[in-house]
């Protein structure tokens, strides 16, 4: 009676390298399945958990838009990473220091692999939001099958260097809630506008290994897009506003071709991009990112090959 | 990733973990069911409301891969329209949801061996599986922090979502809670942490209540003749609940001094034999 498939969707271990991910497949469907050549490898698309936020995301935003990205002919993949969701494994006290550390990127990189081989995919697209966005870039650093990113309310500054005297639950809470997000942006700029950096002059607060891998991801040439909520309204003071570093046109300046790095900034919407104006942006531009960066030419190809290592015994389901 | 949690060594009910889809009326509900040979009872985990899923998965997670290591096979799962499970929100009733728990409870009992079922309700939760226990399901009930109606689970939710909003949004554009409530009210929907709240669910809180033999000062246990623990979580048992602005995000939290009391009264409750570990 209990099935680990639907018609649009299955749910998937990954179990290479002794640790079993689990993790939910959104098929490729309707003419995005039907008007495939067969030949071609599909690009996939995968989500990671930003901090412990199961695979669903916040409002079960990404079953939409995996469901969505998967019926524009790239298959989705939602996955728990160990310790999240469900998935097992041990969590670090400090999650968001671990992370800002790169500490998921070897399993990310490993199971970005899995899955491009099991599916038959010519490689993968790492969806990154906020701290899931950190883990993206270091993976997508190391893993030659990650071809693209896209990264939604990504930061660059370090937490634990930017409130060390503050308790890990009060920076854990800064980065990922709400009303933090608009503490976190004032003091950001309060700290900066005091140092008053040269042009072009890192901030003392920034996450320089962060930031070091941004470089390797931009010299290999990988498309990245990115998407940001608006400036929270609270944030009312121009002083304050004007004086944010621009780290966005900072790494820009590291990029080998003009239009490898896409940003859009989307109105209407908060952090979580989770309500209706946010959902319908991110599909828009992610749909219209990838259409133009990895255009489909097969469907069939991922599903069938997955069922024939299924029926082999390597995809463990 | 980390040398302890790349090489830690999966205990072996974690491969007794199995995800998987139910079928109910124009949907799938996604369950997981943490399986155990020979089980001693088996447990139905009915879950908090939409907005809290997320925050209370990884303990709600945790209580049922304490209980199977004890041989208390569980079963969890999403809300229809919730989380994995398929179905549209907005279609949502509280009559959905509680037939929801009825079939999957239905199907846990028939599992196998002949042991106990329990049922065991979080938040609104609580009033799903109490309303089913009411019903005649389940040989014993566990609620933690189940409110005495739906309503009160909603206002709050809601509540606690206007107050970031108010800063997020431009002054012109900010509207206190009562705004929403009477948007409900006049049978308008309401868009809140990313869920079309139907006029028709909030309508139907008003009056989804728990039993009355459930409210103090009577006593449940005496009325049923089932066990019935009921539990009001404080803001240390947070992220199962919300505890304020602080807690509640403590992803390597120990939940043991929860875990174990309530693992102690289902055993002498029923009378089944204690697992060490």
């Amino acid at each position: 009676m209990i099935s680990s498939e639907l018609e649009t969707r299955e749910l998937i271990t990954l179990g290479g390298d002794g640790v079993l991910l689990r993790a939910t497949y959104h098929k490729t469907t309707g003419k995005a399945r039907n008007d495939a050549t067969a030949l071609h490898k599909r690009m996939g698309v995968a989500f990671l958990n930003p901090l412990s936020t199961p695979r669903a995301l916040i409002g079960d935003s990404a079953v939409y838009w995996a469901s969505s990205f998967a019926a524009r002919g790239y298959p989705s993949f939602r996955l728990d990473l160990p310790g999240l969701g469900d998935t097992f494994g041990e969590v670090p006290n400090e999650l968001i220091t671990f992370i800002n550390d790169g500490g998921y990127a070897a399993i990310v990189s490993s199971k970005i692999k899995e899955l491009t081989d099991s599916f038959g995919l010519k490689g993968a697209v790492i969806y990154g939001h906020c701290a899931g966005g950190t883990t993206a870039v270091y993976a997508a650093a190391e893993c030659k099958e990650c071809k693209g990113l896209i990264l939604t309310a990504p930061y660059f500054n370090a937490a634990n260097l930017l409130t060390p005297k503050l308790s890990p639950q009060m920076v854990d809470w800064a980065r990922r809630s709400k009303v933090g997000e608009l503490l976190r942006a004032t003091y950001t700029r309060m700290r900066e506008l005091r140092k008053k950096p040269g042009k072009g002059t890192l901030p003392g607060n920034a996450h320089f290994g962060l930031l070091s891998h941004w470089k390797k991801v931009l010299s290999n040439g990988l498309p990245i897009l990115i998407l940001k909520s608006a400036e929270p309204a609270a944030l009312g003071s121009s002083k304050l506003r004007s004086s944010n570093f621009d780290y966005l046109g900072y790494i820009a300046s590291f990029a080998v071709r003009s239009n490898q790095i896409t940003v859009k900034v989307i109105e209407g919407t908060d952090h979580s991009f989770a309500n209706r104006a946010g959902r319908a942006a991110v599909r828009q531009y992610t749909e219209a990112w990838l259409s133009e960066y990895f255009p489909q030419e097969s469907a069939d190809a991922p599903l069938l090959q997955h069922q024939s290592l299924q029926a082999s015994g390597k995809l463990v389901s | 990733m980390s040398e302890s949690l790349q090489t830690a060594r999966l205990p072996h009910s974690i491969l007794d973990e199995r995800p998987g889809y139910f079928p109910v009326d124009g949907a799938s509900l996604y369950t997981v069911l943490h399986q155990v040979e020979n089980p001693v009872a088996r447990i139905l985990l009915v879950g908090p409301f939409a907005s809290e899923r997320h925050t209370s998965y990884r303990p709600w997670i945790q209580w049922a891969r304490y209980l199977a290591a004890r041989r208390i096979e569980a079963l969890r799962y999403d809300y229809r329209g919730v989380g994995e499970s398929t179905g549209v929100f907005e279609e949502m009733t509280f009559a959905c949801w509680i037939d929801d728990v009825e079939r999957l409870a239905a199907w846990l009992r028939k599992r196998g061996e002949d042991v106990p079922l329990i049922l065991h309700g979080l938040e609104l939760g609580g009033l799903l599986a109490a309303r089913n226990f009411h019903n005649g399901q389940g040989d014993a009930l566990i609620l933690w922090s189940a409110p005495v109606n739906a309503n009160k689970v909603l206002r709050s939710t809601l509540q606690r979502w206007i107050g970031p909003q108010q800063l997020l949004k431009p002054e012109d554009e900010r509207r206190p809670a009562s705004y929403y409530f009477r948007l409900l009210d006049e049978g308008q929907s309401v868009e809140v942490d990313g869920y079309e709240w139907p006029a028709e669910l909030w309508r139907q809180s008003l009056n989804f209540e728990l039993p009355a033999a459930m409210i103090p000062p009577n006593n449940p246990t005496d009325f049923y003749r089932r066990p019935v623990q009921i539990v009001t979580l404080g803001k240390n048992a947070a992220p199962l609940v919300l505890g304020g602005l602080l807690t509640g995000f403590e992803e390597g939290k120990d939940f043991c001094w929860l875990f174990a009391p309530n693992y102690d009264w289902i055993t002498s409750s029923l009378g089944i034999p204690s697992e060490a570990s």
